[in-house]
């Protein structure tokens, strides 16, 4: 916007930003909320993703904003499952410290949710539903979890998939229709 | 032909677990979204300010170099218009009475005393001479 004062286009550029995270805040949230199992834990790396492309990438065209919001989001996501996973496996030597088995050990409410396995055909509420795709996705490798998430829940095309996810095009059909088999092979029975 | 894989089926699937993504999302509780949106003022407050400061402080430098610059200017204008020390040998030249030349070399306390020195000379002169003077009076 030339010929407008500094402050000026600060100010809309702010508000564009403003409108695009609150846009994705919850989705990146629960996506986050899936792969953590923590509601903290999603909670800070949400505000992670949110300044870090506040504070680098604001200048940036809009359309370049979703991608590396979900790449910082995905990084950032990888980067405390892997603290996690450090922190579980030398906190385990130490005594008293909470075993995987403790029951004084976080409780993932996810993983509380009642497994009636229904008979086939047998339809369930809508929030059952999405606790048993929840639990499915936690289990797929995470570069499927990836590719799904971002082009199936996040609604991102193959290219800005690609670009958040930083591999080809290619490499992103390929997760995403592994993921897809193995969701449909999970759930189809549930919901065929 | 298309190089798409998936099925009707695959479709269907993908339709459901975007509404059940979906509303999952809507129902996100009050306090979530209440720091989901804390989370988000954050960011936009600490990356406007961040780059609302970096404007001020090249604002700042640029203001502090066209200072120095004012500054250079001046002192390099006063030093062409006032010479401060012209070369003695000019000032002596210009000033044929070498009493003025004499007041020109006092410019310090060594001048100073090279200028008694050689007034002490004069004096013991001229006190020789009017020895003599008197002595050829006597005779």
């Amino acid at each position: 916007m030339p010929g407008l004062p500094e402050e000026t286009r600060l100010d809309a550029r702010a508000a564009d930003l403003d409108r695009f995270l609150a846009s994705v805040e919850r989705r990146a949230f629960r996506i986050a909320r899936i792969a953590l199992r923590s509601t903290d834990d999603a909670h800070d790396v949400v505000q992670v993703a949110m300044l870090r492309l506040a504070q680098h990438y604001a200048g940036k065209p809009g359309e370049q904003w979703a991608p590396l919001f979900y790449r910082i989001l995905h990084n950032a996501i990888r980067d405390l499952q892997r603290r996690q996973a450090v922190r579980r496996r030398f906190l385990g030597w130490l005594p008293g410290s909470p075993r995987p088995d403790d029951e004084t050990a976080e409780v993932d409410p996810l993983e509380q949710v009642a497994d009636p396995q229904p008979e086939p055909g047998e339809r369930l509420s809508q929030a059952e539903a999405m606790s048993r795709l929840e639990l499915a996705l936690r289990d797929l490798p995470p570069r499927q979890f990836q590719a799904f998430t971002l082009r199936c829940l996040e609604g991102l095309d193959v290219a800005a998939t690609a670009s958040a996810m930083g591999c080809s095009t290619g490499s992103v059909k390929t997760h995403y229709f592994r993921a897809l088999q193995n969701l449909r092979a999970r759930l189809d029975e549930v919901y065929p | 032909m298309s190089d798409d894989p998936r099925s009707g089926a695959d479709r269907d699937f993908e339709r459901r677990a975007r509404a059940w993504f979906e509303a999952g999302v809507d129902g996100l509780d009050a306090g979530t979204r209440s720091r989901l949106n804390r989370s988000r003022q954050q960011a936009l407050a600490a990356a406007t300010g961040e780059r609302r400061a970096s404007g001020t402080s090249w604002t700042g430098a640029a203001v502090g170099a066209l200072a120095a610059s004012v500054v250079v200017a001046v002192l390099l204008w006063r030093g062409a218009g006032e010479p401060t020390s012209p070369p003695l040998d000019a000032r002596v030249a210009a000033d044929e009475a070498p009493g003025q030349a004499l007041e020109v070399l006092a410019a310090n306390e060594d001048d100073l005393r090279l200028v008694a020195a050689e007034e002490d000379l004069e004096f013991y002169a001229w006190v020789e001479a009017a020895a003599a003077t008197a002595g050829a009076g006597e005779s």
